[in-house]
């Protein structure tokens, strides 16, 4: 043995693609499927919105890099009617927005962080992944344990 | 070759856990910073005793002998 860390994730100066990839990660781990990201879909929703309960989350640690436009966003389903949306606000942050018709607010609040949570994992595991693939490093073992913890074992030969 | 061997574990909230393996001396900090760059900040580092032992390193030894 040589060091254990533990690392806490920061999704600062992350590009649109790589939310978008994490929120469709997390979008498919929990049964939602993409509505839309066009803009018009997005106007929709909007007016959509204001009939609706709604709650959103601020995705911790988060700064979506600066030339992600505010209007850029991706609109997920869910099968009960429950819609997220996934945006930057205007200070720059990463905003999951939970919202649906019969659901209470204490129901979107819960769900939007259980999809935050998903995102940021994807999120991390996406860049971890790349990054070490890159590095020369095999992956030997992938799983995911009954806690949602993803465990990876990675190796590499060093001449 | 020596075998690098890395654990990782990402917790449902995105903590990650690393576990190096094999990096003897101050080798292993590297990979350590590498993926700390990646993920994030460093909440807690234990070092094991792997980590005081001496680096490896290719040795040439090399004799001259007195020519006459």
């Amino acid at each position: 043995m040589s060091a254990i860390l533990i690392l806490t994730p920061l999704v600062i100066g992350a590009s649109w693609p790589a939310i978008s990839a994490a929120a469709a990660g997390a979008a498919v781990a929990l049964g939602l499927v993409v509505r839309s990201t066009a803009k018009e879909e997005i106007a929709t929703a909007e007016e959509e919105l204001a009939v609706k309960n709604s709650v959103e989350v601020e995705v911790k640690n988060s700064e979506v890099l600066q030339n992600v436009a505010t209007e850029q966003q991706i609109v997920l389903k869910a099968q009960d009617g429950v819609e997220v949306r996934v945006k930057r606000d205007a200070r720059g942050r990463c905003v999951v927005c939970a919202s649906g018709q019969g659901k209470s607010k204490a129901e979107l609040q819960a769900f939007a962080e259980r999809f935050t949570e998903r995102m940021t994992q994807c999120f991390v595991y996406n860049r971890v992944m790349t990054e070490l693939k890159a590095k020369g490093f095999q992956v030997t073992s992938e799983e995911r344990a009954q806690d949602e913890t993803v465990n990876i074992r990675v190796r590499r030969w060093e001449g | 070759m020596p075998q690098r061997d890395v654990e990782i574990s990402i917790s449902r909230t995105g903590e990650v856990k690393v576990h190096i393996k094999g990096y003897k001396g101050k080798a292993c900090t590297k990979i350590g910073a590498f993926l700390a760059g990646i993920v994030g900040k460093v909440k807690s580092e234990q070092l094991t005793s792997e980590y005081y032992e001496p680096e490896e390193k290719a040795a040439i030894h090399l004799e001259q002998k007195q020519g006459k």
